[in-house]
């Protein structure tokens, strides 16, 4: 209970600062530099990752039905599907084949050797 | 929240909630990745939206407490992002490097072909962004007042044609790897690629969320400044 109470302050006080840095600075929505100050305060040790770990995996594993309200926006969109359906798709299909070949070629290329390394988590 | 009943309001956000935990749950007991809680949410609340006649605007702004939960989600990601960094110490510099230029290349590919094919801005830059992981999709999205939903479906249709086809493809483009393979997949379809992947080869699927978290941050960093540039350069 101590634990999700912390964690909720954490992301909390992140989500704030990001909403200050996005209203004063703009770029980047207030969420995302929430993310980035999240991560970056764990990595400084000023938030403890022990504490914030059980509910933050809460949170990411339950946060899909957040996705839902803005996703059946669709309801909208059935004419452009009908009209542009195959486009879409074939966009999307074209630009993600063209984005796998070229990280796992320059990976490939450039990154292998170092990697022994990578700690394989699973 | 003008003139929507507070019970009508409670009655939609507990029916998401239900429908979305029922689908997760047998997901999770059966194991069958193609049981994707969200888009069969949507299959289910969208007729049931048409069938008793509740207008989309009705339903988004009684539901606006669950939206408005996506931002402190959005931040709980800093947390596997933490993770990953202790991961990619030795070679931190050579991964930013090619995932910058894939985020670059996939955004540039997408926005252009959109308005070239369908002319619309609103759907390109929906369609720009939807290599990355959903929550980080849709707030960069209604940042740049495209349109969320069309970026949904699309990242839905990336994870799954890159996870299920994306391996095939890169064997027969003489890839071996599991660092190639799995960041490659990690990048183009997020987290369902890396599901999809993880269970054939986990070594692959370690890669894959090392990358598609990145690539999440760096696509952050980069649409701020490529969106507006071809804004401009195609209106």
């Amino acid at each position: 209970m101590k634990n999700i109470v912390y964690t909720a302050l954490a992301i909390s006080l992140c989500l704030s600062l990001g909403k200050f840095l996005s209203n004063s600075i703009g770029g980047m929505p207030a969420s995302l530099y929430g993310m980035v100050i999240y991560c970056l305060l764990l990595q400084l040790n000023w938030l403890k990752a022990e504490k914030v770990q059980t509910a933050t995996q809460w949170v990411i594993r339950h946060m899909g039905v957040c996705f839902i309200p803005a996703s059946a926006g669709v309801i909208n969109h059935f004419e452009l599907f009908q009209n542009h359906g195959l486009s879409i798709v074939a966009i999307i299909f074209f630009s993600t084949f063209a984005l796998i070949t070229v990280v796992a070629v320059l990976t490939e290329k450039y990154l292998t050797p170092n990697t022994a390394t990578f700690i394989n988590k699973g | 929240m003008n003139n929507i009943n507070l019970l009508d309001s409670l009655i939609l956000t507990l029916l998401t909630l239900i429908i979305y935990q029922i689908i997760a749950w047998a997901q999770q007991k059966w194991q069958l990745i193609w049981l994707n809680p969200m888009l069969i949410s949507i299959a289910i609340v969208v007729p049931y939206l048409l069938l008793n006649n509740i207008p989309y605007s009705e339903y988004r702004q009684s539901t606006q407490m669950l939206n408005a939960l996506l931002e402190p989600a959005i931040v709980a990601l800093g947390y596997p992002l933490y993770l990953q960094l202790q991961h990619i110490r030795k070679y931190w510099r050579q991964l930013l490097v090619i995932l910058s230029l894939g985020v670059v290349i996939v955004m540039s590919i997408s926005f252009i072909m959109t308005v070239l094919i369908i002319n619309q801005q609103e759907i390109a830059i929906s369609l720009s962004l939807k290599s990355i992981t959903t929550p980080v999709g849709i707030a960069l999205t209604e940042q740049l007042h495209g349109d969320s939903s069309i970026t949904a479906i699309a990242i839905i249709i990336a994870g799954f044609s890159g996870g299920l086809l994306g391996p095939s493809w890169l064997k027969l483009c003489g890839i071996k790897s599991d660092a190639a393979i799995g960041l490659a997949i990690g990048s183009a379809s997020h987290v369902i690629g890396s599901m999809l992947i993880s269970k054939k080869n986990p070594n692959q699927g370690a890669y894959s969320s090392v990358s598609l978290i990145i690539s999440a941050l760096l696509t952050a960093f980069i649409v701020p400044l490529l969106i507006p540039l071809f804004l401009v350069l195609f209106s």
